[in-house]
């Protein structure tokens, strides 16, 4: 399945309950037409995932989602073990060592644990 | 009865005419030259015969006058000064905003001219529609997200109404998280200031958007493009945008942690160019490679583009954007620091100049031909490097950090592809992500420490200092600000598509991959009265096909 009327009707839906909800939090209409743009967003979605299966074989086989998270995880422990080394020394370098430490971990994470989960049944091996 | 009354009124008109008489009596010695310079001033006759040589055109007549009776006053000056300063401000902000509207033009021909003919036009359309897209979710939310908390932005006139940032208590202080002010523009944001600033920032972040669809080309299904770069304009990049130019938490981090001017970015090394290379990296991990790109051993194929003369030319576009991007950064041309505009344009002229012989030499010397796709993202690296460090480094320093990104380039886009296996198009990746991050860690290391806005940088007094010039904690706020770059940004953005994988999918199919996505995705060619030759088979593999 390539482009069609139903994605087209569907992203318009996504659209118009996007904008409400916006408008909502923004204050027009207030919780009534945050309702009205949750909902509305919540079909589109719907839509969308209805219509997915039409789209026909893709070449692209399933990612392991355990390994996907693993790698999520382990890429925020980075940014954890690098915010606080702020507060566990005042000293430059100590800070330093402890930002490149979450640097390291989350370089792992990227260039290695998330490429090979998402590569792991990847069409070409 | 009625007498008295009359008296009373006449003493209180004598008396107002007497104030006034006082108050027009003596004039200051000001008031009097002006009055000097007016009656000097060319008349009308004068003005009807021409004005050739442009000396009596622009003169003391032109300063509105407040208060007729009163005439010309040293307080209508100063106003019309402060009119002027914050009207060149304002001009100089929108010039430089087209210009780097413009870059979206670049980027089209850029990310076309990299892919095969067959997805020329859906390439194009990428580019194209993601203006619309960004455009309109940063004016629902983005830009309150943003900028909704930035304060004060003295050289546009204030823009007071962007005041209220969300904020987070942690380690006994208090951090910005994310603006409430601005959705849709309206209400006490419907201000001069503000549109200035929304358009300027809006440019910037069309451009973090477009990068993504350099990674994702000639398989990326327009449903999913358009959903996905929605959010992203809307939310991923509005966040961290805050955090380094709204007044959120990496801005504090000289003022909360004392770690030098905290988090320096000065025209998006970060903010725009690694959020959206990282960006890019999640969205082509979650997509996936092209059919054809790898083989079974793990080893590449490559899929040459269509068009290198429309790379070329996409890059001197770019080029040129980028004299907007950088010196336009300043937010005006007419206050303390901001006649370094010069300076900042000639170290981002060349950085690219640096980045370009980087990789042309790099190419030239390992693999005997100076490739031209890989020079071209040479010239874009050394312009995507020096973006945060422009406005705080020197000549020499910059022409550095371009040569280094202009090898950088190379490197990255042999290990993404040879290492990470990830397939990207264009090398968007390796031009934006890396090269941003190392933009973002020259600043640490080499701010001279001679620039001065205002006398402060993200409230802490002094000029932006690098390790090279003295100042060893700037550099651990630029490394923190890396990191947050490659964990946050990255992590919400390969979340979000990860569930849009989910629920809608990513890909087309295989039969529109083959084909190519002009007709499926689009329902036009790109170049309809082309005759197309046959593609190599070794690209389009019956096993991976098969397989899928």
């Amino acid at each position: 399945m390539a482009a069609n009327k139903s994605q087209g009707s569907s992203l318009a839906l996504f659209m118009v309950g996007l904008t409400s909800a916006c408008a909502g939090i923004a204050g027009y209409g207030g919780v009534v037409v945050l309702a009205i743009g949750v909902v509305l967003t919540a079909i589109a979605l719907w839509k969308f995932f209805s219509i997915k299966p039409l789209e026909g074989k893709v070449a692209l086989k399933s990612q392991p989602a355990v390994a996907k998270l693993g790698g999520i995880i382990i890429n925020l422990a980075g940014w954890l073990i690098a915010t606080f080394s702020l507060h566990m020394t005042k000293s430059v370098g100590g800070r330093m060592i402890g930002v490149l430490i979450g640097i390291a971990i989350s370089l792992v994470s990227l260039v290695f644990v998330l490429p090979g989960a998402c590569n792991k049944n990847a069409i070409w091996k | 009865m009625k007498m008295t009354r009359r008296i009373a009124a006449m003493c209180i008109l004598g008396t107002c005419l007497f104030a006034g008489r006082v108050a027009h009596a003596d004039p200051t010695p000001a008031d009097a030259e002006l009055k000097a310079g007016l009656s000097k001033a060319p008349v009308a006759a004068d003005m009807q015969k021409g004005d050739p040589g442009g000396s009596i055109t622009g003169t003391i007549n032109d300063v509105p006058v407040s208060d007729a009776t009163a005439g010309l006053t040293t307080v209508d000056v100063a106003n019309q000064v402060g009119q002027n300063k914050i009207g060149i401000n304002f001009t100089w902000t929108l010039i430089c905003g087209f210009l780097v509207m413009f870059m979206q033009a670049g980027f089209a021909m850029v990310e076309a001219g990299l892919c095969r003919v067959k997805n020329a036009n859906h390439t194009y359309m990428m580019n194209f529609m993601v203006y619309a897209c960004g455009l309109f979710a940063y004016w629902i939310i983005g830009f309150a997200i943003q900028m909704g908390g930035v304060g004060s932005i003295g050289n546009l006139g204030g823009v007071a109404p962007l005041t209220t940032e969300h904020p987070f208590h942690l380690f006994g202080q208090t951090w910005g998280i994310f603006g409430t002010q601005g959705m849709f523009l309206s209400g006490h944001t419907y201000d001069v200031g503000v549109m200035v600033i929304f358009l300027f920032q809006m440019v910037f972040m069309d451009t973090a958007l477009t990068i993504v669809t350099g990674a994702c080309a000639e398989r990326w299904k327009f449903l999913t493009f358009f959903v996905s770069s929605v959010l992203m304009g809307a939310f991923t990049y509005p966040l961290f945008a805050n955090w380094a130019w709204g007044g959120g938490w990496l801005s504090q981090l000289g003022v909360n942690a004392g770690l030098g001017k905290g988090y320096c970015d000065f025209a998006g090394s970060g903010v725009v160019h690694a959020v959206g290379g990282l960006s890019a990296l999640a969205c082509a991990l979650i997509v996936g490679p092209r059919i054809g790109k790898f083989n079974k051993d793990g080893s590449s194929n490559a899929i040459i583009g269509h068009d290198i003369s429309a790379v070329l030319i996409g890059c001197f576009i770019l080029a040129f954007g980028w004299f907007g991007f950088n010196p336009g950064s300043t937010l005006g041309a007419s206050a303390a620091g901001c006649l370094r505009i010069g300076s900042v344009a000639v170290n981002t002229m060349l950085a690219g100049c640096t980045g370009t012989f980087g990789a042309t030499f790099y190419m030239w010397i390992l693999k005997g031909k100076p490739d031209s796709s890989m020079i071209a993202n040479g010239l874009l690296a050394g312009l995507v490097a020096i973006t945060a460090p422009s406005g705080f480094v020197n000549t020499v320093s910059s022409a550095i950090i371009g040569l280094v990104a202009g090898v950088l380039v190379c490197l990255s886009v042999s290990f993404v592809e040879n290492v990470m296996k990830v397939d990207d198009p264009v090398g968007a990746i390796s031009v934006h992500g890396a090269c941003g991050l190392w933009g973002v860690l020259s600043v640490g290391l080499f701010a001279d420490g001679k620039s001065n806005y205002g006398g402060s940088w993200n409230g802490v007094t002094g000029s932006v200092t690098g390790l090279f010039y003295g100042d060893s904690s700037q550099l651990v706020a630029q490394m923190l600000g890396i990191v947050t770059l490659m964990t946050i940004v990255f992590s919400i953005t390969f979340i979000i598509n990860w569930v849009l994988e989910i629920i809608m999918g990513q890909r087309v199919s295989i039969e529109a991959e083959v084909a190519g996505l002009d007709i499926p995705e689009m329902g036009q060619l790109g170049y309809p009265e082309f005759l197309f030759k046959k593609e190599d088979e070794s690209l389009l593999p019956a096993d991976q096909i098969a397989l899928a």
